[in-house]
């Protein structure tokens, strides 16, 4: 028994609707939407501006020229993404285990997430970019790497994990209290409750806003950009000083929306499917 | 309801986006009027030249900060430095009194990006290149500086004598500088590290991130004897022919670089930027020397 929303063909009494009716609402937003791209683009491109901004930021000689270096960058973003979700991933888990653990002997576990959770996210990212990139690097401590890119990374994770953290905590709190209960009265312990009971449905729960994150932490890689990474940013300011050119932005921010465009439909879809499984729920 | 909905939107974006080009020619047709007059172009050339950003006023950019010996302690205004010494002495020249002179702070990207600009010219160590030249305007080169490599002394580019020695260390420099360029293109290293300004550039060499970095020699001098004491400026690099030297920076189309550049070309024939280069630019000629 699913929710499907009534074809578009039917009315919600189920008749169906003049051939007027059915078409003309399509053709008027068609119509409209074409008018005024039309109206936007004439004004636009008769501007005695548009010239000047075309050579600056939609220079096609000059997309082409970066592209490959740009994209090579995008590698980097990609890569520092990738592995980030996947640390992000757990630990924020771990922290958010920590956080909801009961009974004194976890106090410290409890006491560690909260102080790491509040400081962390109270924190600007790029500051801790700054403060790990530069500044471990500088103690020059024997054993530790001394890579920006490592430090970079390292900073994103701790900064987006506490955020993660939060989004796994609300998740847990969402999953009833009944669902504790009957674990409880199953014979399950704390450990085993979490792992079987509270943890799966919390998840299934927050998906949508660690999605949500994830495209947030696409971008936000970015930021490694200032502590010497060549990622596709930089590569694009590089270009930028050099020539005075913005079409190597262009260029990155098109590689950027190539990646996060797929990511915000599918947190959409999962979203959408996400609500009718609930809606399926309760009726 | 939607259709309205839909029209309404469209009519409020027009209604948006029509002004702001309108206006944006509106603006661009008045400098145009009141620069015809016969009134002002009498004073054209003196301190009152209504082509100044503010007439009466030598409106001057620097950076944010700004380092010796180009200009001492941070402060452009008091005068102690090589190129704020060049910008009083062209302002002098030109008939401006001191307090005529009035200091705006910059970042660097600023400066040499195209755009209206908020003051009549730029001095920030700005090489004149042909590249910058589509968005920029410069004026005649007032100082040409060697570029030299900075590196710790536990690197051993000290004992490099050819560009095949430099090669292989790890580098990092300063966006948008000629230095990053000169890596790139004359030593030609690879996975070159770029940092948002030189104390970035600077940090990263001290935490070990990259090996060396390339800045002019005076800034060296600077740098290795006060800000970064640990390092040392382990040569001096041959001429890079793309790097004209240093130049102030205007505004695409300003029309008072003609006039600027008088002034520099005066006070050069007078042996003033040679004073200000003896008094603040030059060090030790015992720095090994590269060669192709």
């Amino acid at each position: 028994m699913s929710l499907r929303r009534p074809g578009p063909a039917l009315t919600p009494a189920g008749r169906r609707l003049r051939p007027r009716d059915r078409y003309l609402p399509t053709l008027i937003s068609i119509g409209t939407v074409l008018a005024v791209f039309l109206i936007v683009r004439q004004v636009v491109v008769s501007a005695e501006q548009w010239p000047r901004i075309k050579a600056q930021f939609f220079d096609l000689e000059a997309i082409i020229e970066v592209f490959p270096k740009v994209l090579k960058g995008f590698g980097i973003n990609m890569y520092v993404w990738i592995i980030a979700l996947v640390v992000i991933g757990v630990w924020a888990l771990v922290l958010a285990v920590f956080r909801s653990l009961h009974g004194p002997w976890f106090t410290p576990l409890r006491v560690f997430a909260v102080v790491y959770i509040d400081l962390l996210r109270g924190l600007p990212s790029l500051l801790l970019v700054l403060l790990f990139g530069f500044g471990i690097p500088a103690l020059r401590i024997p054993g530790l790497p001394g890579s920006s890119l490592f430090w970079g990374a390292t900073a994103m994770v701790m900064s987006y994990s506490a955020y993660a953290a939060e989004v796994y905590r609300s998740g847990m709190d969402a999953v009833h209290d009944g669902q504790r209960a009957a674990a409880k009265a199953l014979g399950l312990s704390q450990w085993q409750t979490l792992w079987f009971a509270i943890l799966p449905q919390a998840v299934r729960n927050v998906i949508p806003s660690l999605l949500n994150l994830a495209v947030a932490l696409q971008k936000d890689v970015a930021l490694l950009s200032v502590v010497g990474v060549r990622d596709a940013v930089r590569e694009a300011q590089i270009y930028t000083a050099r020539t005075f050119n913005y079409s190597s932005l262009i260029a990155a921010a098109l590689l950027f929306l190539v990646a996060t465009i797929p990511m915000a439909r599918l947190t959409d879809y999962v979203t959408q499917r996400d609500r009718e499984r609930r809606l399926q729920r309760t009726t | 309801m939607r259709i309205r909905t839909l029209l309404l939107l469209a009519a409020l974006a027009i209604l948006l986006i029509v002004p702001v080009f309108a206006g944006g020619r509106q603006e661009e047709a008045e400098p145009e009027s009141a620069g015809s007059s016969d009134y002002s172009e009498s004073l054209e050339g003196t301190p009152d030249d209504p082509r100044l950003y503010e007439p009466g006023k030598l409106t001057v950019a620097t950076g944010e900060p700004v380092y010796p010996p180009w200009m001492m302690d941070d402060d452009p205004a008091g005068g102690e430095g090589f190129e704020n010494g060049i910008v009083y002495a062209l302002a002098e020249e030109l008939g401006f009194s001191r307090d005529d002179v009035v200091w705006v702070r910059v970042n660097f990207d600023e400066g040499i990006a195209p755009g209206a600009k908020p003051y009549d010219f730029n001095i920030q160590q700005f090489s004149v290149t042909e590249a910058r030249r589509e968005f920029v305007d410069f004026s005649i080169v007032y100082y040409q500086p060697q570029k030299a490599v900075v590196a710790l002394p536990d690197t051993g580019l000290s004992d490099a004598r050819s560009f095949a020695d430099l090669r292989e260390a790890s580098w990092g420099a300063t966006i948008g500088t000629t230095d990053l360029d000169y890596i790139e293109t004359r030593i030609g290293a690879e996975d070159v590290a770029v940092y948002d300004d030189q104390v970035g550039t600077f940090q990263a060499l001290m935490g070990g991130q990259i090996d060396a970095t390339v800045i002019s020699l005076p800034t060296a001098l600077f740098a290795t004897a006060v800000q970064i004491p640990d390092a040392v400026i382990a040569a001096v690099l041959p001429p890079d022919p793309n790097d004209q030297g240093h130049g102030l920076v205007f505004e695409k189309g300003n029309p008072i670089v003609p006039w600027i550049n008088e002034g520099l070309q005066a006070i050069i024939a007078d042996g003033v930027i040679d004073d200000l280069t003896q008094q603040y630019l030059v060090g030790s000629d015992a720095i090994p020397e590269i060669t192709e």
